[in-house]
Formats: C-alpha cells, structure tokens, sequence
C-alpha cells in the first residue's frame, strides 16, 4: 500500500485512493465541487488544486485526478496552490447572483463554504453577469440555473449514475445550460438527489421551498422505510413539521443516494387528517382514559371468552419496539401469537428468506452493485426496492450481466435481459438456468449432497418454455458460466413460497463450485424481516384470524398500525367479519377505514417523533432517531399564520405514544402474567446484547446483521417440490398483486408530493393475451368478482409472461373484491367497460 | 523554388486528378507496402524519418502508432483530423483541394501500419467542398481498389468514412474529437488511457492531422533519408505547409522546407508587407501561440527552433501584423474566440477567459486600469492549469502581448482610449 506525505502527515492508503481521499482519511478537507466519491474523478472545477512537492508529479495538479503512490509528499497549503484555488473560487463567483438571503441551500451550501473559507470576499469582476431561463423540472425539484457553477454532478449522475436521459448539459462555454430539452416533470425516480448532489442551489427541494431555514431545522439521521432495503437519511423538521428527507451515506449500502418515494414519501406524519385524538366508542377522550378503557375492555374479553377469543396484527411497517412488545404482550397474555402479515402466501415466503439467509451467502446492496452476475427472481426492483435497481446499474456499469427473471413488464435504468415467466415457471427457469451453467460433466468438485442438488435440477425446463428467448439464453448462460461473483436477488410479493428457498439452495450450490455466490432477498415492508422473526407459526395466518372472527371465536382484535383493509382481497367480507367483533381496538397514526371501525382508538407516533428501530431486508438492525417531539404542525394550528401567535403551556396534538409504549401501558393494566416491557426483550438475535436496549447513541445492536453464520434450515431437503409445475392457465388470467414505485405504498401514498405525480390506476397484460380477449391498450376493462366489479385501465405489454394480469394495489383503486390473493381470473369475468 | 511534395500536383484551377496523383507516383506506396511489409516495419520506417506530427505539437507520428498494443482488440480505428478550426490555419483545406488521394493513401497506410480497417475524415462543416471532395475520391479509389475489401488482391481491408463535424473549435482536440465522432459532448479526455490505447468505442485508435497522414506515402516510397533532406532542420525533417495571411502583399498557403526562417517566408514567399506596413509582429502558428516580434524573425521555422525561444510553431499559420494595427484589439479578437469556443468543462476555461476577454475590451475600450495588467498576468498563469490545452493556448496571445507590447497596453490605459484609432 502507497504511502504519501500530505502537509506533514504520513498515511498509508489502498492502491488507487485518490490524494483527496487521503487527505480525507487525515482530516484534511480539501475543497471540491466536482468530485463525489459515489460519482468518481473527472478534473472539472480545478477547486482540489494541491502543490506536488515530491514524488511522479510536480506541481500544481489537482487531487482528485491523481492515484496516490509511494514517495509523494503533498502540500495543501502551498501559496500556489492557494491561491490557484482562490482564483477558481473568483471565477465560479463571477456570474453566481449572489442570493444566498432567498436561497434555500444558503446555509448548507458548499459554495457558499468554500467561497467564505477561501477568502474571496471582494468583487474585482467589472462585467455584467451571464443569466438563464430557469425549467419547470416537475414536483420535486425546482430550477434556479443562475446559481449554477457548473460542476457537472448533476447531469453525471443523473446519466451515468442513473442512466436516465432527460436531463443532461447543452450548449457550450460560459453558455453551459444543464436541465431538460423541454419543460417537464424530471422521468428518473431518483431525481431527488440533485437536491443533495448539488453543491449550490440550482436544484431545490419543492416541499421545502421557502419554508425553513438550514439553520434553524432540526436534524435527526433516520432510516427510510417505504420498503425494505432501509436506507439512510436524515431527517428535517421545524414547527413540528417534517419538511424533507434526505440521503445519508451508509457503506453497506453502498451509497449517500435514495430514491424519490423515500425523499418525498414522508408526508403522511404531517397530513391534516392525521388521526390524533384517542376515541373510545366515537367519542374522543385523552389518551389515558383511553388506554384504561382499552385495558378493561380487553380485560372483560380475556376473563369471559379465554385469551384465544384475542386476536393481535401488527405489520411490516411497525418499528421492532412494537412488534417485541406485541409479542410480550401475547406471550404474557397467552394469547395467539401475533401476525405481521396479511396476505399469507407472501408470510410463508418472507418466513423462509428470514430462514434461510446467513453469513455465507447474504450480501448488502452494496455487494450487489459489485456482482458479475445478477439475476433477479420474482422480483420488480424499480417498484419494489428502487434503490436495488440503481445499485444493479453500477454492476452493469462494473461490466455485470443482470437478468430480471419476473412475469412483470420490466422497467430497469440499465440493459439487462428480462425472461418474462409466470410465477409457476420461475422455479424451474432458474433451476434449469443454474444447473445448465454448472453442469461440467467432472464429478467429484462439489460435495455430494450439492453434486446430488445439482443433478436434481430440472435442465430442460427452460427450454421447454412458451416463451422463446433463443440467443438470449445463451448470452446468459455464457456469462454465468464465466461469472466469479454471482448475486441472487429474490422476491418475496409474486414468488412461489418456495422459491426464497431453492434460491439460498441454489446459492449455496453456486457458492461452493464458484467459491463465491451473494443472496439478497427484496421483502415487502420496513420491518418484515422483524415480523417474520416475531410472528407465530405459519398456520396462524391472517385468514386463520379472519375466518375465527367469522366464526364469533375471535371476538376482539388489536390492530397495530395495521389497516389490513390495504392487502385483504375481499374488503366487504372482511368488514362484515370485523362488524361481528366485540371489540377493536386500533393503533395508528395513518387514518384508515379500520380505525374509523375502531371501538378504541390509540393514536400513536410516526418515525420521526420516537426513537424506533428497523430490520431491512438483508438482516441489518438499523435504529432511527427521532426528529421532533410531534404534536400538531404549526401551519396546520396556526391556520397559515407566521411567525405563529398562538401561544400556550401545552403542544397541541402530542397526546400519543409509540405504539410500543401504549402496548406496554395496556398489558400493564391488564396485569400481564410475568415482565412485560422493553427492557426485557424475549427477542435476542445473535449472541449480543439486544438491539433495543442501550442508550440513544449507544444503540448496541445498530448496523449488525442479525443472521447466523450458517443458517438452521436443512439445505436442499425440499428439491422434489421446487419444480413442481403448477396447472395449466386454461381460460383465466392469474392475478398478480404487486406494488409500484408510486400509488401503491401504505405509507407514502399519504404524501401531497408524490399524489401529484403518481401514474393512475392501471393493469397490465400481455399484448397477445390481451388482443385474444379483443382488448388493447387503455380500454377500461371490467372485472366480475366476487366482490363486485372493477373497472380498470388496461396497459398491455409485448415483453411480460404470458397468462397472468398483473395489478398494481393503487391506493385510489377499490379493487378489493377478489376471493382470494391467489387467484385466476377467468377470461369471462372480463370485459371492456 | 523548394521541392514540392505534398503540393507536386496543386494547380491553380483545380483538383488534381487520381491519375494525376497515381502518375506522379500516388499509391506506388500502398503497393509497395501491402501485403509486403509488417506495420511494424511501416512503424519503423516512419520512425526513422522522423515525421512529426503537423496539428500543431510536433508528436512524432510513429511514437504514436506504436502506442496500440500488439495484443490489442480489435476493431482499431484511424482518424484523420480535418476539423482545422485554428484561426489562421487552411492548409487542410488547400491540401484536399490541391490532391485529395495523397490523404486517402496516407490513411491507408496509417491504417496499415496501426492493424486498422476503417478510417473517419472528421472535417469541419464549413468545409463542406472538402467533405465532397473526400466522399467523390473515396469512391474513386475505393472503385481502383486502392481502398475497400482486400486492397490491392491482399487481405487487407480499408475503408474510409468522412464525418462532418457539429463545427467547434474543441473537437479538433484529439480526445474530444473521439467524443464527438462518437455522438457524445466534444470534452476532452485526460489520458491514460490514450487513444491508442482506448479511443473509440473503446478500441485503439489513432488520432493524426491529415497532412501528416499526406507525408506517409512520400516517405515510405522514397525513403527516411530523402524525406529529411528535405528539411533544413536537423530535428523536424521533411516539408511544412505555412498559411501567411494579414498584411501581406502575397498571403497564401506554402510548401516550404521545415526550419527555413520567419522572414524568408514573409519577405520572399509571401510577397513582403503591403506598401506603408512594416512588420510589428505575427502569430506563428495560429491563434493559440505567442506573438513574434521582429527580433524574433531570423528564427528558423522548426519546432525545436521556435520552442528554443519560448515559443510554439503550432500550426505554422503565419498571421502578420503591421505597426497599424492595434494588438490590443486583435487580442480581444482573439480571446472573444477562444471564450466563445471553450467546451465549457473546467472553471479556468470556461469562467477564465470571458475574464480575460471583458479586462481586454474594457482596455481597448478606454475603461482600462493599471491593475489589470498584474491581473492579466496571473491569471494567463493559472489558466495552464486547465483541463486540456485550449486554455494555455488561449492564454498565449495575451500573455505574450503583455510580455512583448506592455507599453502598447499601458498607452490604451493612459490615453483611455485605443492610440490606434483615431
């Protein structure tokens, strides 16, 4: 490893770590527009300017551009260097309007830092300054190209980091303009991050425009849970509001970037409509009195019909606090365990991804950006994990082949080659793919429980297939036949419940004839990993409680920021199996038809108003701090008045708890049997201590993975069912509910940002299937159900798998009125509305 | 009269024929060579001629071809330079107008020697009569099997495609010529890894200025010692196309042994000054160097030669200036180009030169300051840490006005007003 001297200082670095980043490592901050470690080097500011005293290169260079190597002895301080920089710094001035007072970056601006630190206070430019004609770049951003100083990170990462084209740079010289060809609402869904990427203010964030100031925000790191992968941020708030949301740098995921449903989906915690009053029976009441009613109700339940008469749900958006303490609570109530899921095919296959990842195959998003190989399974990354789609085009921009094998249409910022299968084939498809690839012919390389796997593997499947993909194959085969990092990515919503298991199989196989195979599961919601870890067996699914409530058997339920209306197929039967209940009791802060049943009401704290903690889907316990305390916005109390007038002793609307924290307080007046509380966690993964104990700060648990070194379930004892096919589409179209980038999530779809943007109710059909049903593109189609009808907009498609439909869970489309999740529709259940 | 070579068969009226070029001894070269010769021998003969690169920084062409790895991919690719967007420069254009097929031999030979089967001709737009040129005679040739499939009944293959350029001043940079050949922004590239190396689409690819290409055929048919008798410079042999242009009796492009002296040209070549002019001073090669002055005159016409006295002879076009003519006011001419022509992707050139150019217009417009001057100065000094080349060159009139014509600019700031006008 090279050595350098910078300023005085020796360090040691890995080969190939830029003098910028060296200095970095030493505290040494030299100042840079241009460069961004995520982005690479490109020499364009000339800001980084440092003196070579020693060593291959003399002289003023600049530091971003030059490999550190042995002998260089560097001085940042130099006068020549100095004062290169200072004249940069007058340069980039020049033409910038100087409007730090009205500019929302004032404050943490990195032009407004460098200009002050470089000393550049006196205008010596005579001339006029060069103007622009500022974009409508749609609902998150807006444009201020007057302010530009022309680094380029915005259109590098918008093109080559994201691979999306609409924004780019034109023109030349000083005329340099970067924004779209035309007016229009930016098409990246991680456009937001040119809010953060930009080092002044061209790009600000629209939710937060000419609200607050930097300064006087309050900021707390928080995780992003709009879906599993939990990525970094910090989040912003003032006058008990939440204004924006963004990234933060975490190393195992591999990036300081997220995508635009995590930036802007936060508004949920501020909406008007939030219910925050405690209600029992209709009428409001404080929260105490609420909780006390809560207890004895459930108390009555528990002494006249047995604990069994007790049902409790909570969800994959809980924090790890509640779903430990609504576990404690039915463990110490004996009541049935609880459920975090409520579609049961997808819990059965987030139970065995849980089961099945360990230390040797698990890889963080971060190793998925750097496999050779990706082939994805079941899975739609840029509507289920967005972030994973952007970490699949660094592999691809790394020279990886990636493969979307998902009956979806298949959006993805990168090529890649899509086998559109329905969710029956995928098992075989993948089987046969990775058998055919390590099919040597030699035995003897692999273990024999892994030589008799491999020999088990259906090879002919893929060829076998409707669906023609010829040279593709090939291409494919080839290049996983030469990969030495494959990564497996699997979905948890479409597949097959068995499918998260043959693909720890068939990474475990790859593994040991490769040397090096990763698994990366995409799991629906913040914390499923955690609701997997914490619910009951599968056989206490959500139906289960459904068809008990149906019965008069349950006869209360606790619904723990839970809306199960949001997932059930069939809403009517599901209402009338909550209107035969005795009591329910819902905690929540979203406002929802189950809340509106509810005989209690609890409201209870968002993300950002309690310290909570998260699992993603990779196993990583990630904690999140709370922004603010809460309570009712300012604007919304204050009817738009500013500087607020109204003034009292008490916040207005902070009368909630986390859902945790009301848990306890009901299972403490009901006189739980043994401890029931956080400070007990019966929940203790790993062998340390657990991740809820341990100040605030001092998070013993945060950024571990909770996965074991090799994981408790028999590898390969379940082959004969994996590629069992299933029957026949005959005349119907197999459902498929899935989620979308916008429209679909709970949480965000709660957010005034994102409403504006996201794309109207729709399905979607393959272009032959839909044209042997005389539909095409955009007709209204109904469908008779059980339920009712639903009428829908049809998109059709000529590259997703034959035979299913596939529909997004729009949260303005009624379309639950289907038996079952698992269903088929049959072709003359629909028709053109 | 000087030996013409590249100019043997220019003609007043008109381009010279393919049997006009082939009769003076036009793609003698090509058969000679191919099929024949290994390119590294076409390398090693080129190399001992020590031919040297004429876009402007005398690089010795075969240094350059050796660049591509034996081993390396292919396809490889050979680009001719015809984008001459230096101001004062035209023997591009004079050379494919006087004999086109010389170039067309030439890239082959390249191409030969490099392992290449295809070849651009990057021209400038407004040379459009040049694109036509080159399109017409490629086919002709490529109809004698002097180009195309399997040239001369050998395996070798080589084609020739002429790309228009989008018209900017920076695509005549190599690297940000292979950007642009390749659709993207014509930014310049820092190398490693050279074109050679990785050009386009990530092969190797050797960038050469079309009259450098236009000697190959010359040197390889006649031979290295011949080729540097011609010059009368021990380090940069053969011929050189000067363009002389300003205020000349006689301005034109020509064909004159490498190292023969700034005044043989201007007095004898080009006709001398115009009645009532004297010689004030000239740019040497293009907008992009320094001003030479009259004591400067004697220097002969060579790379080694003109960078012994600080300066660069760039593209050899002469631009004359007489005692009339307002050096403050060029330069602004000068530095409103370069301003105007910057790619736009580095501070120094983007940001640096508009400076430059309003402190120049504020001079000449009578609004100067003294310390402009120290200004001026310091900042020709921080543009050589640009990007890529366009800012020192840009930086070159300016710094040198300074350095030669103080007095000239202090007498705008004095008088508030420009001398020369009246």
């Amino acid at each position: 490893m090279p050595r350098i001297v910078i300023d005085g200082l020796e360090i040691e670095v890995p080969q190939e770590t830029k003098v910028i980043d060296a200095a970095e490592r030493l505290g040494i901050m030299i100042p840079r527009f241009c460069y961004l470690k995520s982005l690479g080097a490109v020499g364009a500011c000339r800001v980084c300017a440092v003196k070579f005293l020693q060593g291959p290169f003399k002289g003023v260079q600049m530091s971003c551009m030059v490999d550190v190597q042995d002998g260089m002895v560097v001085s940042t301080t130099d006068d020549e260097a100095v004062a290169f920089r200072r004249q940069v710094i007058e340069w980039l001035m020049l033409n910038h309007p100087h409007d730090c007072p009205v500019c929302d970056e004032g404050g943490q601006c990195l032009l407004q830092d460098e200009t002050v630190s470089g000393g550049h206070g006196i205008r010596r430019y005579k001339g006029s300054k060069r103007t622009y004609r500022n974009q409508y770049l749609g609902e998150f951003i807006a444009h201020e190209m007057n302010r530009c100083i022309h680094c380029y990170r915005c259109s590098r990462f918008y093109q080559e980091y994201c691979g999306y084209r609409d924004l780019g740079v034109m023109q030349i010289a000083d005329r340099v303009y970067f924004g779209r060809f035309q007016n229009g609402q930016l098409e990246s869904p991680f456009s937001g991050n040119l809010v953060d990427l930009c080092p002044t203010g061209v790009y600000t964030d629209i939710p937060a425009r000419y609200k607050v100031r930097s300064w006087d925000l309050d900021r707390s790191p928080s995780v992003c849970i709009h879906c599993s992968l939990g990525c970094n941020t910090v989040a912003n708030a003032r006058y008990r509001t939440v204004w924006r949301v963004e990234g933060r740098y975490n190393e195992a995921l591999g990036s300081e970037f997220i995508c635009d449903r995590g930036r802007f989906g936060f508004g949920y915690t501020n909406q008007p409509s939030r219910p925050r009053q405690a209600r029992v029976d209709s009428r409001s009441v404080a929260l105490s009195d609420a909780l006390k009613s809560a207890a004895e109700k459930l108390s009555r339940i528990h002494a006249a019909s047995g604990p069994r008469a007790i049902a409790c749900v909570g969800s994959a958006r809980n924090s790890l606090e509640t779903q430990t303490m609504l576990k404690s609570l039915c463990d110490g109530l004996g009541l049935p365990a609880p459920c975090f899921f409520v579609n049961s095919q997808t819990e059965k296959a987030v139970k065995r991804a849980v089961a099945s990842l360990d230390e040797r195959v698990a890889v963080s998003l971060n190793g998925v950006a750097h496999g050779d190989f990706i082939v994805a399974v079941g899975v739609d990354p840029l509507n289920e994990a967005p972030m994973l789609a952007l970490a699949m085009r660094q592999a691809h921009r790394r020279g990886a082949l990636l493969v979307i094998l998902d009956p979806r249409p298949s959006f993805l910022p990168a090529p890649h080659v899509h086998l559109g299968f329905a969710p029956g084939e995928l098992n075989g498809v993948l089987g046969s793919l990775v058998g055919k690839a390590l099919e040597t012919g030699d035995e003897g390389k692999l273990p024999p429980l892994h030589e008799d796997f491999l020999k088990s593997l259906p090879l002919e499947s893929l060829f076998k297939a409707p669906v023609n993909h010829g040279e593709e194959l090939d291409v494919v085969l080839s290049a996983l036949q030469k990969s030495r990092r494959p990564v497996l990515v699997c979905g948890s919503e479409i597949v097959r419940e068995n499918t998260p298991s043959l693909c720890a199989d068939l990474a475990l196989l790859m593994r040991s004839a490769k040397g090096q195979c990763g698994l990366f599961y995409v799991l629906p919601g913040a914390n499923a990993f955690g609701g997997a870890l914490l619910s009951g067996s599968e056989e206490s699914s959500f139906m289960e409680v459904v068809e008990s409530m149906e019965q008069g058997c349950t006869k209360a339920l606790v619904l723990v920021e839970s809306d199960p209306f949001l997932q059930f197929p069939h809403k009517d039967r599901l209402k009338r199996a909550m209107e035969k209940l005795e009591l329910l009791i819902v905690l929540d802060h979203l406002p929802s038809l189950s809340a509106e049943m509810s005989h209690v009401f609890l409201p209870t704290s968002t993300l950002f108003e309690v310290d909570s903690t998260f699992i993603n889907q990779e196993g990583r316990v990630q904690w999140s701090r709370a922004v603010h305390e809460g309570g009712i916005p300012m604007e919304q109390w204050t009817e738009g008045n500013h500087p607020p007038r109204a003034h009292g002793a008490i916040i207005p609307g902070q009368d909630f708890k986390a859902a945790g924290k009301v848990l306890e307080e009901i299972a403490r007046n009901m006189g739980a049997s043994g401890e029931v509380s956080l400070s007990d966690p019966r929940f203790r993964p790993g062998k340390g201590a657990s991740p809820l104990e341990g100040a605030p700060g001092d998070r013993p648990g945060d950024g571990m993975r909770l996965i074991p070194r090799e994981s408790s379930r028999e590898p390969f004892s379940a082959r004969e069912e994996y590629f069992t096919f299933g029957e026949d589409a005959g005349d119907s179209l197999e459902l498929l509910l899935v989620e979308a980038l916008f429209g679909t999530e709970e949480l965000s779809a709660h957010s005034p940002a994102l409403e504006k943007v996201e794309p109207k109710p729709h399905m979607w059909m393959h272009e032959q299937d839909a044209s042997m049903l005389g539909f095409s593109q955009d007709d209204v189609i109904a469908m008779d159900l059980e339920g009712g009808v639903v009428e829908v907009r049809l998109k059709v498609s000529p590259s997703m798998a034959r035979g299913v439909l596939v529909l997004p869970r729009h949260h303005r489309l009624q379309w639950q009125k289907f038996r079952d999740i698992s269903v088929r529709v049959p072709h003359d259940r629909m028709r053109k509305s | 009269m000087y030996p013409q070579v590249l100019f043997a068969n220019r003609k007043a009226s008109r381009i010279a024929t393919m049997e006009e070029y082939c009769r003076s001894g036009g793609y003698e070269a090509l058969s000679l060579v191919v099929g024949k010769w290994t390119g590294k021998d076409v390398c090693a003969e080129v190399q001992r001629a020590n031919l040297r690169g004429r876009g402007g920084a005398g690089f010795p062409a075969a240094i350059k071809w050796l660049g591509v790895p034996e081993e390396a991919d292919y396809p490889r690719y050979v680009v001719a330079n015809c984008d001459e967007m230096e101001p004062g420069t035209f023997k591009d254009r004079v050379l494919v107008h006087a004999d086109p097929h010389m170039i067309l031999e030439g890239m082959a030979l390249t191409g030969y020697a490099t392992g290449a089967e295809k070849g651009f001709i990057f021209v400038r737009p407004s040379y459009e009569s040049s694109a036509r040129i080159l399109e017409r005679e490629i086919q002709k040739a490529r109809d004698a099997g002097y180009l195309g499939k399997n040239i001369l009944g050998t395996d070798f293959s080589f084609e020739i495609v002429v790309h228009r350029s989008g018209g900017r001043y920076i695509c005549g940079e190599a690297t940000a010529l292979l950007n642009a050949l390749q659709g993207k922004r014509p930014n310049p590239v820092k190398p490693p890894p050279y074109p050679t190396v990785k050009g386009l689409w990530g092969r190797p690819t050797v960038v050469n200025n079309i009259e450098t290409m236009a000697n190959v055929p010359h040197i390889l048919r006649n031979g290295a010692e011949w080729y540097q008798g011609l010059s009368r410079s021990s380090t940069s042999p053969g011929t050189k196309l000067f363009c002389v242009s300003g205020r000349v009796n006689g301005p034109g492009c020509f064909e004159l042994p490498m190292g023969i002296t700034l005044r043989e040209i201007i007095e004898e070549h080009a006709g001398g000054l115009q009645p009532g002019c004297h010689y004030k001073a000239c740019l040497p090669g293009g907008a992009s160097t320094r001003y030479l002055t009259s004591e400067h005159l004697d220097v002969p016409m060579d790379f080694e030669s003109v960078a012994a006295i600080g300066h660069r002879m760039g593209t050899a076009a002469i631009i004359v200036f007489d005692q009339n003519t307002c050096l403050v006011g060029a330069t602004l001419n000068l530095t409103q180009f370069f301003a105007r022509e910057s790619c736009g992707w580095c501070t120094p050139c983007r940001e640096g030169l508009p400076y430059l150019r309003d402190l120049l217009w504020r001079i000449e417009k009578g609004e100067g300051e003294e310390e402009f001057i120290p200004m001026m100065r310091a900042m020709c000094d921080q543009l050589w840490n640009a990007y890529c080349a366009l800012a020192p060159g840009a930086a070159s009139p300016v710094e040198s006005l300074l350095t030669y014509f103080e007095d000239e600019v202090r007498e705008h700031i004095r008088q508030k007003r420009c001398p020369f006008k009246t």
